[in-house]
């Protein structure tokens, strides 16, 4: 890898999926291994129940917050249609990393419309070896359902070139005491599920 | 929370740093008014304050004109000050701020104006650099969380030496952008000395105003002279003879990325002007004469563009090269910069995916008071305003919204047509933060001329939609300590009104009710307008109050689908292939109102 390298790691789900608090981890952690990071992330109106996206960007020298499309180099989608709502981000040797959740738009609560059935094979179509991976059942059998984003964090970790080490100061630092000790299992949770 | 010393590094949001900059500049009193991207300066300001044991004064104020005019005085009693708003809040602050610009300040007072190109979040795309060339005061336009630390600082010291307000504009994606930021120790909070009595200046009859605005042209061609932020900088240099590129603000950021990654850009020269205005016209127009084109990008007004005379080698917003609305993100910046190359632009697909609609969150109390306004009144036209509420769009019980507070002001336009003499009824909704923001001049405008409408406030004592920042009528203040709450039964019945009644809004019978009486009031006695409060804290509120109870949808169930189109509550979902209905445990709030109007009684108590 060049040193002048950019890393770009596109985020998304719906809101209310610990987005924030994932892209929030990744930018400190890359910051912490010494590279310059912009981060960018969406509030307001889009929180209700909307699409959400965190861009996080580092490399030597990195000055715009967020990812051109066509230039992800990850996409870590937390909701299946969201995945292909953002596809247009990823590169064309982009890895993709899938949550198997599907939050029904509010089209589909009635059965008016229906939710695709065929997503997943959407998302392999494009990219074959796309990690796809049931982050509630993992977290379930962890013991609490609320750590499916750093679940997915630790697979996300297994695509980047930052020691395990450094993720596990900045969880300590970004969680309640309580939590730190759950969250970590649930990091390597995700790093075991990569590499397998 | 790591050591307090002079190499300090934190991961901060954009406005976060800016918060930081207030408080290294020395600033003793900020007032805000919440609006998205703007809401974080003054939270942040309210832990800066909390680490650092500092003394500046902080204040939610009730909206931007009265946040901007608190600033404006302690300035003028000495203090450095700030006014933070989003970009629409300026238009409220606008007539003390056009002023400001003529009086001139003591203390170093500063703006921040968050804008919001897209728009994501707001009503308009409006320019704040704009607005300040309008008023003639100076603006910083930052293009990274640290720049605008530093040009909060800035903008401090350049407002105390002209003695003008400075506006610092920074875009949505410096706002809620993070990256690594030096935080350096706070200077002592400044204050240039007790208010000096010059009625002359202070209290400005328009025969001084006129010198006041020669002043005030005069200080202006200066700093475009002296400060360094109005010069063009190269951030990125070319051949030095084919293209030039002239930039600003959070785009700049996009541009230098796009320019620097790109071996067709190379040959470009980008330039950076910090102040846009007032700019330094002959710099640009030197870039501009000395090489073969110049590219304009800038979000989202022509600004500096205007400000070159001669355009005839410029492309920009004027030509038509720069698209004249929409946020400028990278991949439209690269477009730009190859079509005016005359490359091929990056072909790209996008998906047409359905976006996703942001909705109520379930147990939100609005969802049960426009259900119930929708089936007192059918046919009405429904007058709404701004806030999470507009969301009643979705239960079709929104028909208008216009700006802050304007749900009254319309409602009394809307009751004045031959179509509401017919018959058609006109209810206004709007929340209580809103309503403290600027709806109560239209109440008593509305009591006064005796306007037909029912007006519903939907009380749900936060700012909800921009993070749940305090209203007047709580009684706490931005910081927690205490405050005074405003009663909002007594200030409504000082408006003159006649008719108020405050209800649950998970109480379908009460509401019912307090709706039917005041219908009678306004469309059948022809009484003037008459008042509901709905009152229920917000489900993120601090004092919200969520029932544990939870409901399952029995065998009765008719699929006829009132919960989910009407009552639009995202916790029920229709279960394809089994043909039935089911609430989401996690989700669902247990309100427990889709029991109230489920039209076949199918929904019951779990384990009752």
């Amino acid at each position: 890898m060049s040193e002048d390298r950019v890393y770009n790691v596109l985020i998304v789900g719906v809101g209310g999926q610990g987005i924030i608090l994932a892209s929030d981890v990744l930018g400190k952690v890359a910051a912490r291994h010494g590279y310059d990071v912009k981060k960018n992330e969406i509030h307001g109106m889009a929180q209700r129940g909307g699409s959400v996206s965190s861009h996080v960007r580092f490399g030597k020298t990195v000055s715009s917050p967020i990812i051109k499309m066509g230039e992800a180099d990850v996409l870590l989608s937390f909701e299946q249609i969201e995945t292909l709502r953002y596809f247009p981000f990823l590169s064309v040797d982009g890895n993709v990393i899938v949550n198997d959740q599907k939050i029904l738009p509010p089209a589909v609560f009635t059965g008016k419309q229906e939710y695709p059935p065929d997503v997943l094979e959407r998302i392999r179509e494009k990219v074959p070896n796309a990690v796809v991976v049931d982050g509630i059942h993992v977290a379930e059998n962890l013991g609490n359902p609320r750590v499916v984003n750093v679940i997915f964090l630790g697979i996300l970790s297994k695509y980047l070139d930052i020691p395990a080490s450094t993720y596990e100061e900045v969880l300590k630092e970004s969680l309640k005491p309580k939590l730190v000790d759950i969250n970590l299992k649930a990091f390597h949770e995700g790093r075991a599920l990569a590499a397998s | 929370m790591p050591s307090q010393n002079d190499s300090d590094v934190r991961f901060l949001m954009g406005n976060e740093a800016i918060g930081r900059g207030i408080i290294q500049a020395g600033c003793g009193v900020a007032a805000a008014y919440p609006g998205t991207p703007s809401s974080e300066v003054l939270q942040s300001l309210v832990r800066w304050k909390k680490e650092l044991d500092h003394s500046i004064y902080l204040e939610w104020s009730i909206n931007e004109k009265v946040a901007f005019e608190v600033a404006y005085g302690a300035s003028l009693a000495g203090m450095r000050s700030v006014a933070v708003m989003k970009m629409v809040g300026l238009n409220v602050a606008s007539d003390p701020f056009m002023s400001a610009a003529y009086l001139g300040v003591r203390g170093g007072l500063v703006v921040v104006v968050a804008d919001d190109p897209g728009p994501h979040s707001s009503q308009t795309e409006q320019d704040s650099r704009f607005f300040s060339w309008f008023a003639k005061v100076p603006v910083l336009d930052p293009g990274t969380p640290a720049e605008a630390l530093e040009m909060a600082v800035r903008a401090f010291e350049i407002s105390e030496k002209y003695q003008v307000p400075v506006l610092l504009r920074p875009c949505l994606r410096v706002c809620h952008a993070r990256q690594n930021v030096t935080l350096s120790k706070p200077a002592p909070i400044a204050n240039v000395g007790p208010f000096e009595k010059n009625w002359t200046r202070w209290a400005a009859i328009p025969r001084f105003r006129l010198v006041l605005h020669g002043e005030l042209n005069e200080k202006i061609e200066k700093m475009r002279l002296e400060e360094p932020e109005s010069k063009p900088v190269p951030i990125l240099n070319g051949s030095g003879n084919s293209i030039a590129l002239v930039t600003s603000g959070s785009v700049s950021s996009h541009v230098r990325d796009v320019v620097a990654s790109d071996d067709r850009l190379k040959d470009i020269d980008v330039f950076k002007v910090g102040m846009p205005f007032p700019s330094q016209a002959d710099a640009l127009q030197q870039i501009v004469d000395s090489h073969e084109k110049t590219l304009v990008i800038e979000e989202t007004y022509p600004v500096l563009e205007l400000q070159i005379m001669d355009r005839r080698k410029v492309e920009g917003r004027l030509s038509g090269a720069v698209p004249p609305q929409g946020e400028l993100v990278p991949e439209t910046v690269e477009d730009i910069i190859l079509k005016s190359l005359g490359e091929t632009p990056t072909e790209r697909e996008a998906p047409k995916i359905k976006s996703r609609r942001p909705s109520l969150c379930a147990g939100c109390p609005h969802r049960p008071a426009f259900y119930m306004i929708k089936s007192i009144f059918d046919e009405a036209v429904y007058s709404g305003d701004i806030g999470c509420y507009t969301l009643g769009i979705n239960m079709g019980a929104v028909d208008t919204c216009l700006c802050m507070g304007s749900s009254i002001g319309m409602a009394g336009g809307l009751a004045r047509t031959p179509t509401a003499s017919n018959g058609t009824q006109v209810v206004a909704t709007i929340g209580d933060s809103t309503f403290f923001h600027s709806g109560v001049a239209a109440l008593i405008n509305a009591v006064h001329t005796g306007a037909p409408f029912v007006l519903v406030i939907m009380d749900n004592s936060v700012t909800a939609m921009t993070g749940g920042q305090p209203t007047p009528g709580n009684p706490y203040l931005a910081d927690g300590s205490g405050g005074k709450p405003i009663d909002m039964e007594r200030l409504i019945q000082g408006c003159g009104v006649d008719f108020l009644e405050v209800v649950d809004p998970y109480d379908h019978d009460a509401m019912k009710d307090a709706l039917e009486h005041a219908k009678k009031h306004v469309f059948e006695d022809r009484n003037g307008v008459a008042v509901v409060i709905t009152r229920r804290a917000c489900i993120r509120a601090p004092n919200a109050e969520i029932p544990s109870q939870r409901f399952r949808i029995g065998d009765d169930c008719d699929l006829c689908m009132t919960c989910v189109k009407d009552l639009e509550c995202p916790a029920i979902h229709y279960v394809k292939g089994e043909r039935r209905m089911e609430i989401d445990e996690d989700l669902c709030a247990g309100c427990g109102f889709c029991v109230s109007i489920c039209p076949s009684r199918a929904i019951e108590l779990k384990g009752a």
